[in-house]
């Protein structure tokens, strides 16, 4: 049963990546890139990251996106235009990220499990042992993610204000 | 050894690898190819996400919740990323209009 979800889970990611870089209007872009993160939510679930899987729905699926799709209506509906400057540009970038994958897949090769550290899986990912671990050992760099969330706002509000002047 | 056990059956974690390091070239790949610098945008989420699929992978196989709390961080970074990206794209636009990356190509002097 897991496996089948494993697989039908991974294709669905596949395709949706496939569709992130392949289509045109950035709109179906972002509604592939939902359907990625959808897939992945689906895995996080399967790894028993029940945490990240609802911080995905709602953070990722939802707010990012909807921020995308909010700067899309802003922008209209721009189309690339098909031919850019440098030749050789998609052969070259194929080579690369075939060369890419093929550096990560040889790495995989090497990896040894270390032993696993036997924890209890009743409670692993679920809310109370993510927050054990964000307010306790982890306390200092949760609280500098709020800083760079408030020095993003800030940044966004001052790049979109109207000028005075 | 690098499997785990879901419901009954068993899961090996180097398929969810193997998925990360495949969605994280596509994104690669989009980055490269693409002109749109508000698809580039999305490509960049697309490889931020493969990244936490292997970092919860890995999480889960040696059972240490480090794996998903460092997931998490990369969530906010990636949120704080998208939002200043867009915001300066959405100045760029408003200043004049550009329909490829390649426009933006002032500092090269």
């Amino acid at each position: 049963m897991a496996v089948a979800v494993f697989f039908v889970a991974a294709l669905l990611a596949i395709a949706g990546g496939i569709g992130v870089i392949s289509f045109r209007q950035p709109i179906r872009s972002v509604l592939s890139l939902v359907v990625v993160m959808l897939a992945l939510s689906v895995l996080f679930l399967l790894l028993s990251a029940q945490f990240i899987f609802v911080v995905q729905i709602i953070v990722y699926a939802g707010a990012v996106m909807v921020l995308f799709l909010f700067v899309i209506t802003l922008l209209g509906p721009a189309r690339e235009s098909g031919r850019g400057r440098l030749r050789f540009q998609a052969g070259l970038s194929a080579l690369f990220v075939i060369a890419l994958l093929g550096l990560i897949y040889a790495m995989f090769q090497g990896v040894h499990y270390r032993q696993p550290e036997q924890a209890d899986l009743a409670v692993f990912g679920t809310v109370q042992s993510i927050a054990v671990g964000l307010f306790t050992s982890y306390l200092y760099p949760f609280e500098l993610t709020s800083v760079l969330l408030l020095i993003a706002a800030i940044g966004a509000v001052y790049l979109s204000r109207k000028d005075e002047s | 050894m690098g499997t785990f056990d879901v419901g009954g059956s068993q899961l090996d974690t180097s398929w969810f690898l193997l998925l990360g390091a495949v969605l994280f070239a596509m994104g690669t790949a989009g980055v490269l190819v693409r002109r749109n610098p508000l698809i580039i945008l999305i490509c960049i989420e697309l490889m931020l996400n493969a990244v936490n699929l292997t970092l919860i992978a890995f999480s889960r196989q040696l059972e240490n919740l480090e794996g998903q709390l460092f997931a998490l961080m990369t969530m906010t970074v990636a949120a704080a990323e998208a939002v200043v990206g867009l915001a300066i794209l959405v100045d760029i636009f408003r200043v004049r209009d550009v329909e490829d990356v390649d426009d933006l190509s002032e500092l090269k002097g």
